[in-house]
């Protein structure tokens, strides 16, 4: 009998519709796999599940009750609960005060029951095969523990359906072992979830039956048994048809940039060679270790192994010295890391500039007027006056004058870090015809991305990075999406996947 | 008619315009206006004498002088209480080395030398040592107020100047004509505005100037801004946090070396008490952002002016007694900042209350349409 049904879920924000008459289904005592890239839409149906935010229309079933427009605590009270990618539990109070939190437990004259609590937490640990002390304090747990104990405070308050979103992201080989041991433990207990994950092996170690959506679409359902990581790989990307295509293959100069045997915060062992000119595309999920090693050939973090060279230079360093050296960096995350609100748009552009021309330490408003209408006249960037704030910009403008800052530094290695994140599509297009534009001129350019169709668009050669390590490295030609998934999501290496590919 | 409204409207904007970047001057003529008026009201007339009295003031000079610094350390997101206490061991290292030398320059390089090294310090231990800049800075203005006390009694009265309790330059040094009369007290004869004044005015434009047409001003801005954007765009963010301490403590040096010469003598159990707070309130009076990454050093000029000027107003009220003129000082400060921080804010609730009623309209008369 299903536990929950949502049924013609639709949802729009504005005009754009992030969820179109879409289907879940979910099993008593089963593990459900929720399935689709970056912006298929899961998260926006967990948001209405869990009664965030109000659906446009649709109808939610849940133990046979129907939800119309349901409250955050209603949904909680009829036993849904929402375990987090990143891990909710307040740090600075005890394990079992997180358990109570809100639920405490009090003697007759309303002092807290710290004895009943402990005993209470400790059958609770018991019951579920968790070894954490329920006095310990949270901050000194593991990010492992932390996650049992979110999903154990989670069952105290009699949630029959749980959410995990992206649960293993943190956790280690054996850690994930472990949780999955509970999670088995629990679904036979009668226990139902809805499993949210990127890597296929997981899903089908543990997953019982699984629903794919594409772009706010229901693809697909059905049991994990019966399908393949290949089949649930094209259901999530589907047939895409790339935009107009302005990729040709152009020659490549010398070799540019060498990475030897580089080990860092989050990889090891990167070899790789890039030629002047040469478009390369680093991919991976979340905790591939593509975006770290970006950081490190920009000396944002020390490595520990290994080599970097530039040109004929060997680099170690930090940032201003790795700029000197021709190389510039556009860091993710534009608000955060690259977005300097209280400055104008003239300050903003030549603000790196400035840190590798210090000899020089007055400046002339003049030439970089002159500059900055050259670089805007480039990438088209549609500003009023360079005295505006850069907040005034649309998020397209703003990263196009994060680019002109990087341009502005004449560097010949451009590292761009998911550069398009948060940038509508038509500026989205007129950024990787820049990309394009900027190589044939001899600038190499490694872009970090995820977004595997743009990846095809532009780069010359694509890197596909799990774990921290390069498992695969595709020439232009051999670049296609339901590939490049397979190995970063390493299908590639689970039994199943394994057969199905060879 | 509709290009008439707009002239009306571009006038409007223009104002708004000058209002938002230039606040300080309107405040600072606002608070003029109002001493005028005390004045006139004491059956006084307001006079030149007036404004030049504003212009000589401690208040204006040396704190107006250490504010500068500290609106650039603000300015990075920092504090530095420690910069009255600074002053008053800078003032007794300058007085002692012009009753041992005799020589301006190299009185005036021990001010600047000294208030650098107190301004290192700070820097170090904040921008280095990554410790919180409000408990570095709190730390140092205890250690550095008694020291100097601790150390006037134990120095011989030929090198302090002074028998009792205080740094005194000695009258008998030939150079002490020159430095106390001639420049610490003098003024530019016509206009009657004292030297000292245009030092700090000449000052302020140097630290003016550095704050917008250098690299390293515009990555002061930038590290208050946006730390991590600033960092990742190879600005070395720690280097500047350390170094607008050390801009400060050169000009609390310099500073001490102009009270020096304007007053003589330091005494170190009461000179430059609460100065940090002075300091802090001609910043904020010139219209810099407490959280950093905004402000004019312009700004400060006015705001110790208008700082300045708060003081004579409150004092020239005869109703008010020395123990209540703290209070009133204090208020008219948090009525100076509440209309120039919540009045933006107040203004932007207003619109968007206007744009949600409109909205909010239109869906009536939607609904209305739909209906008929």
């Amino acid at each position: 009998m299903a536990i929950l049904e949502m049924q013609h879920i639709s949802k729009a924000f504005g005009g754009v519709i992030a969820l179109s008459d879409v289907h879940l289904q979910v099993e008593a005592g089963e593990i459900h796999a929720l399935l689709g890239e970056n912006g298929a839409g899961k998260s926006t149906l967990m948001n209405i599940l869990t009664g965030v935010i109000p659906m446009d229309s649709g109808e939610i079933r849940f133990e046979g009750k129907s939800y119309q427009t349901p409250s955050i605590t209603q949904m909680e009270r009829a036993g849904i609960a929402f375990v987090h990618q990143e891990v909710n539990v307040v740090n600075d109070l005890t394990v079992f005060e997180n358990i109570f939190l809100n639920r405490e437990l009090k003697t007759k004259i309303g002092l807290l029951d710290r004895k009943r609590m402990i005993e209470e937490a400790s059958v609770l640990f018991e019951r579920l095969g968790v070894d954490i002390d329920p006095t310990a304090m949270v901050s000194e747990l593991k990010t492992s523990q932390k996650q049992l104990l979110e999903i154990s405070r989670a069952l105290h308050a009699d949630a029959k359906l749980l959410i995990l979103d992206e649960p293993t992201t943190a956790l280690s080989t054996q850690e994930v072992e472990h949780l999955f041991t509970i999670l088995r433990k629990l679904k036979s207990q009668g226990n139902s979830f809805i499993f949210i994950s990127h890597k296929m092996p997981e899903i089908f170690e543990i997953a019982d039956r699984y629903t794919v959506f594409r772009n706010g679409k229901f693809v697909s359902q059905g049991n994990i048994a019966d399908t393949t990581p290949h089949q649930i790989a094209s259901d999530m990307v589907g047939e895409q048809y790339l935009d107009k295509d302005y990729y040709e293959k152009r020659p490549l100069g010398e070799p540019i940039v060498s990475l030897r045997h580089l080990s860092g915060h989050g990889f090891s062992d990167v070899t790789l060679d890039i030629r002047k000119g040469e478009i390369v595309a680093f991919t991976g999920l979340a905790g591939s270790g593509a975006s770290e090693v970006m950081q490190t050939m920009f000396g944002v973090m020390p490595f520990e192994g290994g080599s970097i060279r530039v040109g004929n230079q060997t680099l170690r360093g930090a940032i201003p010295h790795f700029m000197k050296h021709g190389m510039a960096m556009l860091p993710s995350n534009r608000k955060e890391n690259s977005v300097v609100p209280d400055v104008d748009i003239l300050d903003n552009t030549c603000i790196a500039e400035h840190s590798i021309s210090l000899k020089k330490p007055v400046i002339s408003t003049r030439r970089e007027l002159e500059r900055y209408e050259a670089l805007k006249k480039l990438l088209w960037i549609k500003a009023e006056s360079p005295k505006d704030s850069i907040l005034s910009l649309s998020g397209g403008n703003q990263q196009k004058v994060f680019l002109a800052r990087w341009l502005n530094t004449d560097a010949d290695v451009l590292l761009l870090d998911n550069p398009t994140q948060g940038v509508d599509v038509g500026a989205k297009a007129e950024i990787y015809r820049l990309i394009l534009e900027f190589a044939s001129r001899g600038m190499t350019v490694i872009i970090n991305t995820l977004e595997i169709p743009e990846i095809k668009k532009v780069s010359d050669r694509c890197v596909v990075f799990f774990e921290g390590r390069v498992v695969k490295i595709f020439d232009h030609d051999e670049i296609n999406e339901h590939d490049v998934m397979l190995y970063s999501t390493n299908a590639i290496n689970t039994r199943r996947g394994a057969n199905h590919a060879g | 008619m509709r290009a008439n409204k707009g002239g009306i409207a571009g006038v409007g904007s223009f104002l708004a315009k000058a209002w938002k970047r230039y606040s300080f001057i309107f405040v600072f003529a606002i608070i003029l206006l109002v001493y005028a008026f005390t004045i006139q009201a004491n059956g006084n007339t307001f006079k030149w004498g007036h404004i030049t009295a504003i212009l000589a003031s401690q208040n204006t000079v040396i704190v107006g002088t250490m504010a500068l610094g500290m609106a650039l350390v603000i300015i990075t997101g920092q504090i530095d209480l420690s910069v009255g206490s600074a002053l008053v061991l800078c003032s007794g290292v300058t007085i002692m080395v012009f009753n041992i030398t005799n020589s301006i320059l190299l009185t005036l390089l021990a001010a600047v030398a000294a208030g650098a090294i107190c301004g290192l310090i700070n820097g170090v231990l904040a921008g280095y040592a990554k410790m919180p800049p409000f408990i570095v800075t709190l730390g140092t203005m205890l250690i550095y107020r008694s020291l100097t006390l601790s150390v006037v009694r134990e120095i011989d009265p030929a090198i302090t100047g002074s028998s009792s309790s205080q740094f005194a330059m000695l009258s008998s040094n030939s150079a002490y004509d020159v430095l106390r009369m001639k420049f610490g007290t003098g003024s530019l004869a016509g206009v009657s505005i004292p030297y000292i004044t245009f030092v700090f005015v000449a000052v302020m434009l140097i630290i003016l100037l550095i704050s917008r047409r250098t690299k390293y001003g515009k990555s002061v801005y930038a590290t208050g801004s946006n730390e991590k954007a600033a960092f990742l765009a190879g600005v070395n963010v720690q280097w500047v946090k350390v170094s607008v301490f050390v801009v400060t403590g050169i000009l609390v040096g310099l500073a001490s070396f102009i009270q020096a010469c304007k007053i003589g003598n330091v005494t170190p159990a009461s000179s430059g008490k609460s100065y940090e707070m002075y300091a802090i309130a001609a910043v904020v009076l010139g219209g810099v952002s407490m959280s950093g990454g905004r402000g004019n050093l312009l700004g400060v000029f006015f705001g110790a002016l208008s700082y300045t000027t708060i003081n004579f107003i409150i004092v020239s009220i005869p109703a008010l007694t020395t123990d209540i003129q703290d209070t009133f000082q204090g208020l008219v400060l948090i009525a100076v900042i509440l209309v120039q921080t919540v009045g933006p804010v107040i203004k932007d609730r207003f619109v968007e209350m206007k744009k949600r009623r409109l909205s909010r309209r239109q869906e009536r008369s939607e609904l209305a349409a739909d209906k008929g």
